[in-house]
């Protein structure tokens, strides 16, 4: 019998929780600064990249964990470096030239063409071949699902995708997109359709899309984005990854933007010229505005003390499952704000056992499949493929109640998740398990927000984004409700600019 | 114990062994053919059509066996054990040699499942008078289909794994045989013969022992037989498997079963790879060679004076290690590998390229065929951009860029990749017996560099004889038009490539 490895990891859950039964040891510091940035994922990383731009006020971000990079994080092995949890970035819209400015100051856009169009740097553009899917016992090219499917089941793929086409192109009477991302340039009619109020099952059943082919499809697409499937997501959010990235640069193709360690790389780069700016390990427990300035409670978990920070501004990037403990005076509303738990297991095996069809490519889904597939880590080397090969498997768990879920993501042991990577993966890969040498299973307790219906148009969403007395700004993607890299840039950009427009003299 | 009374249940059982070894027989039959005839479907179908085809003769036959049954059954054991267990040695061994292979992988296939299908008759003949009749049929059959079962079951996942096609056969034919001796010792007294039967199948059972035995020497052999060549060495090493053969004097080397040279005419190969670039640069002093870990391009190279230093990075250091040391291969590469201006890195070359700091007056790259995604990259835009940091301002580049004929699209492919980032580039071409018409790329980065003027030339080639003009020309059959140029994120060449040699 082969041994395999197993290592069972995730967000700080155990610190987190504290937050629900507070008990911290008493102030022992504290410290003063004109603007606090509580949060070290992209939202809060980006408000400091921002901030260190611009210039002009002191400021200190805290994060809860051991690394900054949220939902965005990686880890490294012998072998490579590898995504925890977001792994790619597609191409910006033309529209987005705050983004494209900024991967240009990082090196990922190294140049313009003569249209004034951004030129990517190849390397750090997604290898061919990209996707593949194993369906029908067979890997085919591109993750449409082709291989095997009927004459009918193909007219409703391209009807679909025709609709898509439609909807990506859709504009009000002024010129604005109704589907464009960041979700803020968006037109601000782009509800009246009603498609925030019905899930995606729903629409579809009304549209008379009915092959088990497309809703498959759909439903991986929309777990793979959202976490939930298409049952419990609004068809807004469906039909937003559909229509809302224009594919502007059109020499790109279907290209986007990767790295062995995902976008932890755009993570590491946001936070380079400001590192000795960030405390990790911190985690902030209690925010009070005075009338002068806001206090700020943090649990120092590496020191085991409390602390106390008295900022002028607080720019706050938390989740909002996580403020409604720090501001327990903000409104509530639980059954809008959902959060699928997730599970993302970077498995280290020998070699593939054979499987018939396509090459081993970045991404790879199995048709029907528990999981959502594994993406392939090394495929962004230069070097050449070889072994020990490290995959990424990412899997959410989706259901009714997400609270069961999350439940279930922490109650089972390493061994029965091994049996569950294992028997998922083995429908493609028959005989897989003598090749393991080693699993890491990252559970993330709460991934992304999935937008269910009602959330995205809702007031109360509003509401959360706005600043308390000018005082605290928020920044998170889930206050866009549409968890992308993009959103949680623009997010944490925004946050900074509201600042210091309204900062008075 | 009443003899008499255990010879049905004996009886019995080996028709559950026999039931067993037959599919095993067949399947291992399927195996094979699909191993080495390809289509597995089509394969394994035929094969099964034709073995129940061929049981229902052996039935239609038994009938004619009237004397002696209990013999003949016996006969009929040991027929299947060392027919059923010997095919696959002898198929093997067949492949390379026979024209017709098909037809006797089918005669062997017919005889296996003739031969099971008298068993069943035969048995029942033997049987129908012991004991009663409906018993007996329900009785045969049940373990009939058993023995199938338990056979189809344990093939794939036991057997396969461990004993290979080879050995499965054999110990299946060697169970066969054991029931023969078990047989015709138990049952002696009520045997015509039991003497000749009894040595009969022992020496079956000799012989099939001896073939199980030594079938990884069998194996070894028959794979001399795939090279049509004595193989003199054999090594695999985690990039590669390679292979060295010698025939009438010449030696030839293979990676992954891809020929690599012949010694008897490499020397057209690396004389075109090497010279060209050699000769138009001006006394070069630095010179880079990416792949060719068999050392054969830097013999070529040392034979320039101007020659300081040769750095050659080979990502196998298994390859490089057996051309600097095995006796043979260093007579043929000239020593060059233990040369004192060479130094040999052991690295992946696309991440070295991107390290390195030297500067070079000659680059010749030497790597595989774009046959896979891995080896693509290396023929990508972004590869050859990446030498660009590492070339000296006059540097002069050659590149093997596979078959114009045999793959047009693919060699014009990679030059237009080259043209798209050193505009001054020139496509060359020759014919190299054991390869066929093969291609070149120069370039440099200096627009002004001039292909056809030479600079310098060293004495006693062989081949390669200073004009380059000559081999420029490319008739139309070695024309492609529209390629698309060769990017990481498209890696079209690979496709290219397929598509073209999988033609041949
Ligand atoms: C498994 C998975 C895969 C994904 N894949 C992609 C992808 O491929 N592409 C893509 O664009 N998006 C992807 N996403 C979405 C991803 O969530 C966003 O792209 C983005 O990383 C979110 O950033 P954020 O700053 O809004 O939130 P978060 O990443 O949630 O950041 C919040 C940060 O605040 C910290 N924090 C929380 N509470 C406290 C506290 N009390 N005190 C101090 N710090 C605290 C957290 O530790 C965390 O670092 C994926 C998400 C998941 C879960």
């Amino acid at each position: 019998m082969n041994t395999i490895f197993l290592k069972l990891t995730g967000t700080n859950h155990i610190l987190g929780h504290k937050l629900r039964f507070p008990d911290f040891p008493n102030i022992s510091e504290i410290l003063e600064v004109p603007v606090l940035i509580i949060g070290g994922g992209i939202a809060g990383l980006t408000a400091g990249y921002t901030l260190n731009k611009r210039g002009g006020k002191d400021f200190f971000l805290v994060e809860l964990d051991a690394e900054t990079g949220g939902n965005a994080k990686s880890g490294e092995n012998k072998y490579s470096k590898y995504p925890l949890g977001a792994h790619y970035l597609p191409l910006p819209n033309a529209s987005n030239v705050e983004l494209i400015d900024f991967l240009f100051d990082v090196g990922v856009v190294i140049g313009r063409d003569d249209n004034g169009n951004p030129i990517f740097d190849e390397e750090q553009l997604s290898f061919a071949p990209q996707e593949r899917l194993f369906i029908k016992n067979y890997w085919q090219e591109g993750i449409v699902p082709q291989y095997g499917s009927s004459d009918a089941d193909q007219q409703e793929l391209t009807r679909f995708l025709h609709k898509m086409e439609e909807f990506k192109a859709l504009k009000d009477q002024n010129g604005h997109y109704i589907f464009n991302i960041p979700m803020c340039y968006s037109s601000p009619e782009k509800f009246d359709l009603g498609l925030d109020q019905i899930t995606m099952e729903e629409w579809l059943r009304k549209e008379g899309y009915t092959s088990s082919y497309l809703h498959e499809y759909l439903n991986y697409c929309c777990r793979d984005d959202y976490g939930t499937g298409i049952k419990y997501t609004a068809a807004f959010a469906v039909i937003h990854y559909f229509a809302a990235r224009k594919h502007d640069f059109k020499k790109y193709e279907d290209a986007v933007l990767t790295w062995q360690e995902g976008n932890g790389r755009l993570a590491k780069l946001l936070a380079e010229s400001f590192e000795n700016q960030i405390l990790k390990q911190h985690m902030v427990y209690k925010i009070t505005v005075n009338e002068s300035n806001v206090e700020v409670l943090l649990f120092d978990a590496q020191r085991k003390v409390s602390k106390k920070i008295i900022a002028e501004k607080v720019i706050n990037c938390c989740p909002q499952y996580v403020n409604k403990y720090l501001l327990p005076q903000r409104v509530k509303n639980f059954q809008l704000l959902q959060y699928a738990p997730w599970i993302v297991a970077t498995v280290v095996l020998h070699k593939f056992p054979f499987a018939d069809g396509a090459n081993l490519a970045w991404e790879n889904i199995i048709f029907g499949a528990k999981g959502l597939g594994y993406v392939y880590a090394q495929h962004q080397s230069l070097g050449q493929f070889k072994s020990p090969f490290v995959i990424s498997y990412y899997h959410s768990l989706d259901g009714t109640d997400l609270n069961e879920q999350r439940r279930k993501l922490y109650n089972q042991t390493d061994e029965q998740w091994k049996e569950f990577i294992i028997k998922d993966l083995s429908i493609a890969h028959f005989g897989i398990e003598d090749e393991i040498i080693s699993i890491e299973i990252f559970r993330h307790g709460h991934g992304m927000v999935s937008p269910i219906p009602g959330y995205l148009s809702s007031e109360y969403r509003k509401q959360l984004t706005l600043p308390i007395a000018n005082k605290i700004f928020f920044a998170h993607s889930d206050l866009s409700g549409i968890s992308i890299f993009e959103e949680a840039f623009y997010q944490g950009r925004e946050a900074v600019y509201d600042m210091l427009d309204n900062w008075e003299a | 114990m009443d003899k008499k009374k255990n010879l049905p249940i004996f009886l019995l059982i080996s028709v559950f062994i026999i039931a067993t070894c037959g599919l095993i027989y067949e399947l291992v039959a399927g195996a094979l053919a699909s191993y080495l005839l390809g289509d597995s479907v089509k394969q394994f179908s035929f094969i099964i059509g034709t073995y129940l085809f061929a049981m229902g003769v052996g039935s239609f036959f038994a009938k004619f066996i009237v004397k002696n049954l209990l013999d003949r059954f016996i006969d009929i054991e040991l027929l299947i054990g060392i027919i059923g267990g010997t095919s696959s040695v002898i198929l093997f061994l067949l492949f390379q040699q026979v024209e017709h292979f098909q037809l006797i992988l089918y005669l062997f296939v017919f005889l296996t499942g003739c031969l099971s299908g008298m068993e069943i008759p035969l048995l029942m003949n033997i049987l129908k008078d012991r004991v009663n009749f409906r018993d007996l049929v329900s009785n045969v059959f049940t373990f009939d289909y058993i023995g199938a079962l338990i056979a189809s079951v344990l093939f794939p996942i036991l057997l396969i794994p461990k004993l290979g096609v080879m050995g499965t056969s054999l110990f299946f034919g060697i169970i066969n045989v054991t029931v023969g001796i078990f047989l015709s010792f138990y049952l002696s007294k009520q045997l015509k013969n039991p003497i000749i039967l009894k040595i009969k199948s022992l020496v079956c059972f000799i012989i099939l022992i001896g073939l199980f035995f030594y079938s990884n020497e069998l194996l070894k052999y028959s794979e001399n037989q795939l090279y049509s060549t004595n193989v003199i060495y054999k090594h695999s090493t985690p990039y590669q498997r390679i292979v060295l053969t010698e025939a009438k004097g010449e030696y030839q080397l293979f990676l992954n079963n891809n020929l690599q040279f012949n010694t008897k005419d490499e020397y057209r190969y690396h004389e075109t790879l090497v010279h060209p670039a050699m000769s138009i640069a001006k006394s070069p002093k630095k010179v880079l060679v990416l792949g060719g870990g068999d050392g054969l391009a830097v013999r070529e190279i040392l034979k320039y004076s101007s020659v300081e230093k040769v750095v050659l990075v080979d990502l196998d250091e298994g390859m490089t290690k057996l051309f600097q040391t095995n006796e043979l291969l260093r007579k043929h590469n000239a020593n060059a590998l233990n040369n004192a201006r060479v130094e040999v890195i052991n690295m992946d070359a696309f991440l070295w390229v991107k390290e390195a700091k030297d500067k070079f007056d000659v680059m010749i790259i030497d790597f595989p065929d774009p046959s896979n995604y891995s080896l693509g990259k290396l023929y990508t835009n972004n590869f050859y951009k990446s030498l660009y940091p590492l070339m000296e301002p006059q540097c002069i580049v050659s590149v093997q860029t596979t078959s114009p004929y045999f793959a047009p699209k693919s060699y014009w492919c990679i030059y237009e990749t080259i043209a798209s980032v050193f505009p001054n580039n020139l496509a060359y071409h020759t014919y190299v017996p054991s390869f066929g018409e093969w291609g070149f790329n120069l370039f440099s980065p200096d627009m002004r560099v001039n292909f056809n003027r030479v600079n310098q030339r060293v004495p006693n080639l062989k081949y390669y004889n200073y004009n380059l003009q000559k081999m420029t020309d490319f008739p139309a059959d070695m024309k492609a038009v529209d390629v698309e140029i060769n990017r990481l994120d498209n890696q079209i060449l690979v496709r290219y490539f397929d598509e073209e040699w999988s033609k041949i």
